[in-house]
């Protein structure tokens, strides 16, 4: 016989009922077989499609796709209908004088004719977005082992962390970011007066090139296990080469342990 | 780009896996959902200006449902498509599902694929409850907006959904264990 508090059991353990509710009903439930048996076959559902089953992700094509169609919708009503693509994508942390400088900016780059590889703007967007407002670092930390762990949390990415202060390269933090919409896990290291960010996404087969430079900003590529890698800085571009080699040893470090 | 499309891309672009998610879930092809979602997103554009703030997924989750549906009816009014139903035995075979996305498909096992399978295999009503509730964490509230029934309902069919997928699962794995003998 089902318990004719089943229901509420189930409010209780999706979270549903306030804190007076809850703790009342824990001690029901342990007091009663019917709602004990419920709460463990709901911790093995939950397991089972949080845990095992698929969560599936949108990929380059389909993300690509849907701009396209956005951009037949808005032909015609576009301020600057002879650019092709739309790029920056806001994330909405900009604020106060840092809006106005990053809104100048992104003028700046809206006014430019496209070219290239639609990715290289979106990575200089967003670089030169986390350096003109606050949106830098969300976790803040020169210990790897506070910033991997972070980064696989809300990126559900996990590429190689580590401090190379010694060769030059402070590790400050990580954040999570948007690269055409798709999360990038980012991190984040200090080389003299230089920010570089590197970006780590899942990889789709994209073709990349090896370097870039846009807008005086240098970009390095390059695919190290499933992961796509970008190092961006206006530091030179030999300082992001040293960097993306201790990456990619790390890499290999990382794929043994 | 105008102010309002980079307003649409910031707020619903990020939530592109959530909808693609449920759109796998709910059509079990891969094609079909990339087709139903985005048929959602240009709606959601269309339709954009009528959102007023608050949380813009569960909005989105919504008209990702709505636009299932319709798919769904116009391939029903075409004969296209054997809808599955509570009455109706599902083999492996007749369903569409093409299997986990390519990121997870290195090394995915026989266990991962069974489950989704037998997920697959839930009636459509139950299936999206659970996809809502426990992959995307919406709440009864939330879910009721999405899929359009009383709050009463989305918690008798979590019951219910929650039950089968626990039997079935422990089915399977019960005849595994039988077939391993």
């Amino acid at each position: 016989m089902p318990c004719e508090r089943a229901q509420t059991t189930q409010a209780y353990l999706d979270g549903e009922l306030d804190a007076a509710a809850a703790l009342e009903h824990e001690s029901h439930i342990q007091s009663c077989a019917e709602c004990t048996a419920l709460r463990e076959e709901f911790e093995t559902v939950r397991k089972l499609l949080r845990d095992e089953a698929t969560y599936h992700r949108a990929d380059a094509r389909l993300r690509a796709r849907i701009r396209t169609a956005l951009d037949k919708e808005t032909k015609g009503s576009n301020i600057l209908p002879f650019i092709p693509r739309a790029r920056a994508v806001w994330t909405g942390v900009a604020s106060g004088a840092a809006a106005s400088a990053l809104a100048a900016s992104l003028a700046f780059f809206l006014l430019m004719p496209a070219e290239g590889d639609p990715l290289i703007s979106d990575i200089t967007d967003a670089h030169l977005r986390s350096i003109a407002s606050e949106h830098l670092i969300d976790v803040e930390s020169t210990d790897r082992h506070t910033v991997k762990p972070w980064l696989a949390t809300h990126a559900d990415l996990s590429p190689p962390v580590a401090d190379f202060s010694k060769q030059g390269f402070k590790l400050i933090g990580g954040r999570v970011d948007f690269l055409e919409g798709q999360r990038a896990a980012v991190t984040v290291y200090r080389h003299g007066a230089h920010i570089v960010n590197v970006f780590a996404w899942a990889d789709y087969d994209e073709q990349l090139p090896d370097f870039a430079t846009r807008n005086g900003y240098h970009i390095v590529f390059w695919k190290s296990g499933n992961l796509t890698f970008c190092a961006i800085s206006d530091t030179a571009v030999d300082d992001i080469l040293i960097l993306s080699r201790l990456l990619k040893g790390l890499s290999q470090t990382d794929a043994r342990e | 780009m105008d102010d309002r499309r980079r307003q649409f891309e910031a707020q619903a672009l990020p939530h592109l896996d959530a909808a693609i998610n449920l759109a796998r879930w709910l059509t079990r092809s891969n094609a079909d959902a990339d087709d139903v979602v985005q048929d959602a997103m240009m709606r959601a554009w269309r339709a954009f200006d009528g959102f007023r703030g608050g949380d813009i997924r569960p909005w989105l989750l919504a008209i990702v449902r709505n636009c299932w549906r319709t798919s769904m009816g116009d391939r029903k009014r075409r004969g296209h498509v054997a809808l599955p139903d509570e009455n109706t035995q599902l083999t492996g075979e007749e369903l569409t599902y093409s299997g986990p996305s390519p990121e997870s498909s290195a090394i995915r096992s026989d266990e991962g694929r069974k489950l989704d399978l037998v997920i697959a295999k839930l009636p459509d009503e139950f299936r999206e409850v659970l996809i809502l509730r426990e992959m995307e964490d919406l709440s009864y509230r939330e879910i009721a907006l999405v899929t359009d029934v009383p709050i009463g309902t989305v918690m008798s069919r979590l019951a219910r959904a929650r039950a089968m997928l626990r039997e079935k699962w422990m089915g399977e794995v019960e005849k595994e264990a039988r077939d391993a003998l």
